[in-house]
């Protein structure tokens, strides 16, 4: 089963270069807080609750339709384990979109976000679209970080907010899609000085801005 | 004891979990850039299709982009925001919702920008700016990789091309078995980075971290199998033998065949129109230039009185980025030795205005005859947007006794204005030979060399004030400021000993006549040298700046005091000032008006030296 599946993505990303853009998104945060499992949900719908750790690096590809473009997606998963942080951060450079995720049931790992903010800002470019994530959202049980706190800390850090869970597939789309466009209207930003109409910009919504960002965290 | 061996494996193991990722990486890549490409190509088409060319006369009243002719009354054409060149009604782009517009090329030229991501490698040069435009990490991993190990692995960036030649995926999996042997040396670099890394991220609490260390037991192994093998992405490790000859699959039809060649190769690794590539020949060795070629270019040859025509024909493979000349035949040739009546000719092609031994190219011999016939191909790996800045010099030579040669002709075709697309100028074709052009030609064929420079211009205030100062717009912007990398230069005029002591002088003459000079340091015994030198003009507005003129010049300093040397100048901006050599320049001039056109954005440029 194993070797059916890698031909077939053998195929699929070495001959399509169907797409108008490509887009290189980085998701990390502490070990465990389910970053894999989070791409794994996107990338192929499926869920494994077994934790296993990423091993340095790792990535999948995904092309959507948005915006009247097709959009290839390399989306590196990182190891939130410490010792891989050099090659981790090695990454930071190439990408344009950083997902940062913590655990709402794991207070060490929200804690840590104010640090992965500032390995951000010193390992990527000036202008890293950045939302901030936390996961297993379907864990109200043992939730230990309220939505208020995320919400509140990424406006501090001028990040966009999502509680999602990668388990039962709430928010998870809607992340991804939302970075994209994000990562779209700072791409017409960084091309404005020429014509702002080319690439459709909506001026958008400012990251700090309070009001934008559509919050929708999970009902349960 | 048994636990040492167990982390010592996996770690082995981890590895080449990783290393399979950069692989996989590489193969998407590789396809991105081949993707790129095809883009810039296209991109590069349009601009030729557009470029006032040496064979057609520019005339005034013609679009820029289709050459049609533009009415007194009705279609009289329109100047383009962009590119400042007067276009027909139906070579312009409206922009969405807007009655704004731009060229074709204009239009192109910020799609490409978009489509490439070339719009995040210039935002992102600006925070780290000394680092490569281009490069991925996983391009670096791999090559640090190969660095310690000191084992070629798989070439560091092989070239975009997705032809499926393969090269024996068997050798390439014998290769992976090897990995073992470097893992040791992989291991240093690792723990060497992170232990750096540690003191930098301490404020990290990772608690789980330490706990998954210990835990890295064999069991720990296996249910990462069992993981694995439920994602296609990740490589199952235990099963890696079944799985891995996919992978090497579709990273083997990444790697053609041209890395067999060495000679080539450095073409390859530089197959991004980066600084590097278009200075590729920097590298070279002034040692290299064949003495024969020196003295022939030195004007140390007999002349025949030319006579005859040679039949060649040009094709350009835009795939693999290979000129290719047939040389079929000759005919009517001079005489080499007129009173013995012997010819021994052979042809020899240049790409000017690189005159190295690296960019010569030669037939065999034919020994007596006049109308000898070759049917040889010469190639050239070239860029097409290097093409462009190219001319084809074919000339035909007599071996005489003891080596002496004779020039018994020439022909000269600039590439600028080949339609390479056009299966018609892929044909054989006669074309008359001429003798050596004279020197006051010489200005006409650019040979004092080439300078790369990245301009950017550095515009602090928001983008509608600066609609309004192209626009015309009385805005006085005291603030602006010219930024300008002087990367380096080559085909200089050396000096008898094959190098220079060279240094750049810029001098921007605004449109009051005042002159703004600045110097660069001089890079000493340097044959191609790189200044990396940055020049700041302060104080200078967009309106300002699109009539004024940029003098680039290009000094060997002079040893015991006497006059420094000028090797040669590039001139950019303010039309009236480019003397006579408007159709060379189109090119430059097009980037130099991209410049303008797009303020905060380096623009990378060659600029032809006269």
């Amino acid at each position: 089963m194993a070797s059916a599946t890698d031909s077939r993505y053998g195929q699929k990303e070495s001959s399509d270069q169907n797409f108008d853009y490509m887009f290189k998104i980085l998701i990390i945060g502490n070990s465990s807080v389910g970053k894999t499992s989070f791409l794994f949900r996107y990338a192929d719908d499926s869920f494994t609750p077994a934790f296993v750790s990423t091993v340095g690096i790792d990535f999948k590809v995904k092309t959507i339709y948005r915006n009247d473009k097709r959009i290839k997606l390399q989306i590196w998963d990182t190891a939130g384990q410490e010792r891989y942080r050099t090659i981790t951060t090695a990454y930071y450079r190439g990408a344009m979109g950083f997902i940062l995720m913590y655990d709402i049931t794991n207070e060490e790992s929200f804690n840590a976000v104010q640090d992965w903010s500032t390995q951000i800002k010193t390992y990527s470019w000036d202008n890293a679209q950045v939302l901030l994530v936390g996961n297993k959202c379907d864990m109200e049980d043992e939730r230990v970080v309220s939505s208020e706190r995320g919400r509140q800390l990424a406006d501090h850090l001028g990040f966009e907010f999502f509680e999602a869970s990668a388990k039962d597939n709430i928010n998870v789309k809607q992340t991804f899609e939302r970075l994209v466009d994000v990562i779209c209207e700072k791409m017409s930003e960084s091309l404005d000085t020429a014509d702002p109409a080319v690439t459709g910009a909506k001026q958008g919504p400012q990251l700090t801005d309070q009001q934008a960002p559509p919050h929708q965290d999970c009902a349960c | 004891m048994a636990r040492e061996v167990s982390l010592n494996s996996l770690q082995e193991l981890e590895r080449e979990v990783i290393l399979q990722v950069l692989y996989r990486d590489q193969a998407v890549q590789n396809i991105e850039e081949e993707r790129i490409r095809k883009l810039k190509t296209h991109l590069q088409h349009l601009r030729w299709k557009g470029a006032k060319s040496v064979s057609q006369e520019y005339r005034e009243n013609s679009c820029a982009r289709c050459h049609q002719e533009l009415g007194l009354l009705l279609n009289r054409g329109a100047v383009c925001q962009g590119c400042s060149h007067r276009v027909c009604s139906e070579c312009r782009v409206f922009l969405r919702k807007t009655r704004a517009w731009k060229c074709t090329v204009c239009f192109e030229d910020r799609n490409v920008k978009i489509k490439t991501g070339e719009w995040f490698f210039e935002e992102r040069a600006k925070k780290f700016p000394t680092e490569g435009k281009h490069g991925t990490a996983g391009a670096k991993l791999l090559q640090s990789y190969q660095e310690l190990s000191k084992i070629s692995v798989v070439p560091p960036t092989p070239p975009p091309l997705s032809e499926s030649q393969c090269s024996g995926s068997s050798h390439r999996l014998q290769e992976l078995g090897q990995f073992k042997g470097f893992n040791k040396s992989v291991e240093n670099l690792f723990l060497s980075v992170t232990t750096h890394m540690k003191k930098l991220s301490k404020s990290q609490n990772d608690m789980t971290s330490d706990k998954q260390l210990l835990a890295t037991g064999p069991r720990q192994c296996a249910s990462r199998t069992e993981r694995r093998s439920q994602s296609d992405t990740a490589i199952n490790v235990t099963t890696r033998k079944a799985s891995a000859p996919d992978i090497l699959k579709s990273l083997n039809q990444e790697s053609p065949k041209r890395h067999t060649n060495p000679v080539l190769k450095q073409e390859d690794l530089s197959s991004r129109p980066t600084p590097s590539a278009v200075f590729s020949g920097g590298l070279r060795h002034a040692s290299l230039i064949s003495i024969n070629s020196t003295c022939t270019e030195m004007g140390n040859f007999d002349n025949a009185n030319v006579s005859g025509e040679i039949e060649f024909a040009i094709r350009y493979c835009f795939k693999t980025c290979s000129l290719e000349i047939c040389i079929k035949a000759c005919k009517n040739l001079a005489y080499g030795e007129e009173k013995k009546k012997k010819c021994n000719p052979y042809v020899k092609t240049y790409l000017l205005p690189d005159r190295s031994s690296q960019g010569k190219r030669k037939t065999g011999i034919q020994k007596n005859t006049v109308d000898p016939t070759f049917q040889e191909t010469l190639k050239y790996e070239v860029e097409p947007a290097q093409l462009a800045t190219r001319w084809l010099q074919v000339s035909v030579w007599h071996l005489g006794t003891l080596t002496r040669r004779v020039f018994l002709g020439e022909v000269t075709i600039p590439l600028a204005t080949w339609d390479f697309e056009d299966s018609t100028t892929q044909c054989f074709c006669w074309y008359p030979l001429r003798a050596k052009a004279e020197k006051v030609d010489d200005s006409i064929l650019p040979n004092n060399g080439e300078l790369a420079v990245r301009a950017k211009l550095v515009f602090p205030a928001g983008p509608r004030k600066f609609q309004e100062a192209l626009e015309g717009t009385d805005w006085p912007s005291p603030n602006g400021q010219l930024c300008l990398v002087v990367l380096g230069a080559k085909n200089l005029p050396v000096r008898s000993d094959g190098t220079l002591n060279s240094f750049v002088k810029g001098c921007l003459t605004l449109p009051d006549q005042h002159k703004l000079k600045l110097k660069s340091p001089v890079a000493k015994k340097q044959a191609c040298p790189r200044w990396q030198h940055s020049f700041v003009f302060n104080g200078v507005s967009p309106s300002q700046l699109r009539q004024s003129s940029l003098e680039l010049t290009v000094w060997d300093q002079a040893i015991f005091g006497v006059s420094d040397r000028l090797l040669g100048e590039a001139r950019l901006g303010s039309k009236e000032n480019v003397a006579g050599g408007r159709d060379m320049c189109s090119q430059s001039e097009l980037q130099w008006q991209k410049v303008l056109s797009s303020p905060n954005l380096w623009t990378d440029m060659t600029l032809v030296l006269h």
